[in-house]
């Protein structure tokens, strides 16, 4: 991003700030395919990443006022956008108590990487152990590990984004990854 | 020779260990930790980050479209309120006024000493109560935020606990908990100190049920994990907390555009 651009983003969050929708919707637009790619990347599910897309952008709004003109927007937004996903991960599940194998959706694929019976390949199968592992993890252990491992973002950033102290953080983390470690372990075997 | 620990690899691999360079020299010197570091990294690396379906340029567009007509009130700033071009001027107008009385004052007044001795002298409290009810509005409002982002973490443990099934690992619960206690227990001491007894008794409920969950075991049985939840139960707490936390946000958004004239007490 250019100063140029810098500048005009200043501007168009001082007017969000002071009410203008027209500015807001500016923001909207620059930065929702980021949003829906983490919201995907923790829920694991299009449809959930869409509602936590337009519940993130909703809770931002109302909230700009806490929103200091100093940091980044995009990563105040990544905040909400991460704490929504938990969110919704957590009331999904209370809804569906004990959910059954239909209803861990492993991870959707794009429409064009559809896997034809041929193109069912042993990496696919690996996919859809990852997902499987993934959904068997609680919310803040997903979210946790999805912003380590996927997003590369540090212990401390992941503790402030969640919330969580230092220690809690890294044991999500730590729970997550002896997790996935536990599923995927026969898939080594195989390999 | 002291080995390393699954955690402990685990950091190194993510690049967050504290002594990655001792761990590197283990690692070449160490058969039985390099082993275990190849099969983490293995497994880890077969982890591989999902690509999201794409979403085209229009879809921002198409967002704002789905929540533009379900945009709520912005909570506004405490401080926007009174730094709005029309108050400043205002404010400006008012300062000039009161310097052009304090000149008129020194100009005109023939203080009578003898008077002046046998007026009483404002209390101090009295004197600076106009200076201090600013800070103490601002202070109210930090602590109520606080007190509510406080509730909000505190929930989500109080969920976690009352979803969890017996024999999970509750260890980062517990490490999340305990982050907590301290600061329940200062918020509660703040909450006493404004009067606020119904936000320091949940809180102090709260404190209770967050101690038991730190000292329960981390793989918590059946028994362990049902007796948390009868005190839970029992106090409604986690009840109590959503709607304290509502609350306490409502009177949050209530408090901070609130003009100069203040209702009078009524206690």
């Amino acid at each position: 991003m250019d100063a140029t651009n810098v500048t005009d983003l200043t501007g168009v969050l001082a007017r969000a700030r002071r009410g203008d929708s027209e500015a807001f919707r500016l923001l909207v637009e620059q930065h929702s395919r980021r949003a829906f790619q983490l919201a995907y990347r923790i829920t694991g599910n299009q449809q959930d990443a869409e509602d936590v897309v337009q519940e993130s952008f909703i809770r931002a709004y109302r909230q700009l006022s806490r929103f200091e003109a100093r940091a980044h927007f995009a990563t105040w937004l990544h905040r909400i956008v991460a704490n929504c996903s938990v969110d919704l991960i957590r009331s999904r599940r209370s809804r569906q108590d004990h959910a059954s194998m239909d209803e861990i959706t492993p991870l959707e694929q794009p429409h064009s990487e559809l896997p034809d019976p041929e193109r069912l390949t042993e990496s696919a199968r690996i996919e859809r152990s990852v997902a499987t592992a993934m959904a068997e993890l609680t919310p803040l252990e997903r979210a946790a590990f999805t912003l380590r491992h996927y997003e590369g973002r540090s212990i401390a950033e992941i503790g402030k984004t969640l919330g969580l102290g230092t220690s809690a953080t890294k044991h999500s983390v730590f729970r997550a990854v002896r997790k996935l470690r536990t599923a995927l372990e026969p898939l080594r075997g195989e390999s | 020779m002291r080995h390393y620990t699954e955690d402990d690899l685990i950091l190194y691999f993510y690049g967050e260990h504290r002594s990655r360079k001792d761990v590197e020299v283990h690692l070449d010197q160490c058969d039985r930790c390099a082993a275990s570091y190849r099969n983490l990294a293995g497994t880890l690396r077969l982890v591989e980050t999902p690509e999201a379906p794409e979403r085209g340029d229009q879809y921002g567009l198409e967002v704002w479209q789905r929540i533009r007509h379900r945009l709520p009130e912005q909570e506004v700033s405490w401080w926007s309120v009174w730094f709005r071009a029309d108050r400043l001027a205002v404010a400006g107008a008012f300062a000039v006024l009161l310097m052009a009385a304090f000149v008129a004052g020194r100009w005109w007044s023939t203080p009578d000493s003898t008077t002046a001795a046998l007026t009483p002298a404002k209390p101090p409290a009295a004197a600076s109560a106009g200076s201090g009810s600013g800070s103490d509005d601002v202070r109210e409002r930090v602590l109520l935020t606080s007190v509510a982002d406080h509730l909000d973490r505190s929930e989500r443990i109080l969920t976690d606990i009352m979803n969890a099934p017996a024999g999970q690992d509750i260890s980062a619960e517990q490490n999340w908990a305990e982050d907590l206690i301290s600061a329940s227990r200062l918020y509660r001491q703040d909450a006493s100190d404004a009067g606020e007894h119904s936000v320091a008794v949940v809180l102090d409920e709260l404190e209770r049920s967050l101690l038991e969950i730190v000292h329960s075991p981390s793989r918590a049985t059946a028994a362990n994990l049902e007796e948390i939840r009868r005190r839970i139960d029992a106090a409604s707490l986690l009840f109590k907390v959503r709607v304290l936390g509502d609350e306490l946000r409502q009177r949050e958004r209530v408090n901070t555009p609130r003009p100069r004239t203040r209702a009078p007490q009524t206690s």
